[in-house]
């Protein structure tokens, strides 16, 4: 028997957007009750005036995760110093899967991150330095390496360096050897240093 | 032998914690992030659970209270993370853990804690 294949009248992917697309409508979207409007708005704004800052704002008080989804995904296709702004600014967020999805956004923007990440991997805050580090983990950029070198060679704080060398056990070359070696002189009396690093090393020299 | 399900999106600590936790006598099995711990509790229970808080897809907390919530186990969960300010603890303890640990996690203190949520020694 022939297969035959059955026409579907539903189109496979709907357009359901409810509002017209001009800047001020989307942008007003973003706060409608229904989530599919929002998460029209939030696709479709992304060349209007405002959108950026307006796309965060709805980032702090957004529940919907497919809406909020987009909303990252717009802020990564628009890539300007605005979105990016809005993006770090989520590393200080107490929410961890707003500060969690905001890092996932921004290891999709190496060279809009590159000039950020020198002053992120500086900063006050552990735990942001720490975030930052976590940006470097698929960022693909020339200096991941150089970067997390510094940071065991620098950084004070163990958990920003364990950190970093979870990542060194992943994209470490020789340059690492002398800095791994280091760390773990510095860090001699704590056990996970000591496990990171030989980890480290082992992989490292095996390659 | 007690079964234990350690998630962390970082290798290397999951593997500190294997080690430290296998060579105690547990089982242990490893989950990436709260998306493949829910599948894997979905499919057998655990007597405990190490969570991380940062995970990319599904955070630690989010885990924690989706498991409490769906009522799918109630064995006891320790929830380690690099951040130490009250609020985070208290985040932990609402989401459902019964202890919170900073990282780094010493040997002998993460085993402590096990025996103790386990039952094996008294606290």
């Amino acid at each position: 028997m022939p297969l035959i294949i059955k026409k579907n009248s539903e189109p496979f992917f709907r357009d359901e957007r409810k509002r017209n697309r001009d800047c001020c409508s989307l942008l007003e979207g973003l706060a409608d009750p229904d989530p599919t409007t929002r998460r029209w708005a939030a696709r479709d704004c992304i060349d209007c005036l405002g959108a950026a800052a307006a796309l965060v704002g709805r980032l702090k008080v957004e529940q919907d995760i497919s809406v909020r989804e987009v909303i990252f995904t717009t802020l990564t296709r628009m890539g300007d110093p605005l979105a990016v702004a809005g993006l770090v600014a989520f590393l200080r967020s107490e929410d961890p899967a707003l500060r969690n999805e905001a890092i996932e956004a921004m290891k999709q923007l190496p060279d809009e991150m590159a000039p950020i990440l020198r002053n992120l991997l500086a900063d006050a805050d552990p735990d942001v330095r720490i975030f930052a580090v976590n940006i470097l983990e698929s960022l693909r950029h020339p200096q991941v390496e150089a970067w997390l070198l510094a940071v065991i060679d620098n950084d004070l704080h163990i958990n920003v360096c364990s950190t970093a060398v979870d990542l060194l056990c992943e994209v470490g070359t020789e340059a690492a050897l002398e800095p791994l070696a280091r760390l773990k002189a510095r860090f001699a009396d704590e056990p996970y240093i000591q496990f990171a690093t030989a980890l480290a090393l082992a992989r490292i020299g095996q390659a | 032998m007690k079964r234990i399900l350690i998630v962390d999106d970082a290798a290397t600590v999951r593997l500190y914690h294997r080690n430290i936790l296998e060579s105690a006598g547990y089982t242990v099995e490893e989950a990436i992030n709260g998306i493949e711990a829910l599948e894997k509790s979905l499919l057998k229970p655990f007597d405990l659970y190490l969570v991380d808080v940062n995970m990319p897809k599904l955070d630690g907390y989010a885990f924690l209270q989706r498991l409490r919530g769906k009522d799918m186990s109630q064995a006891p969960a320790i929830m380690v993370s690099t951040e130490a300010a009250p609020h985070d603890q208290t985040a932990a303890y609402r989401a459902g853990a019964n202890c919170y640990l900073v990282k780094p996690v010493r040997p002998e203190q993460l085993l402590v804690h096990v025996q103790i949520l386990l039952g094996e020694i008294c606290s």
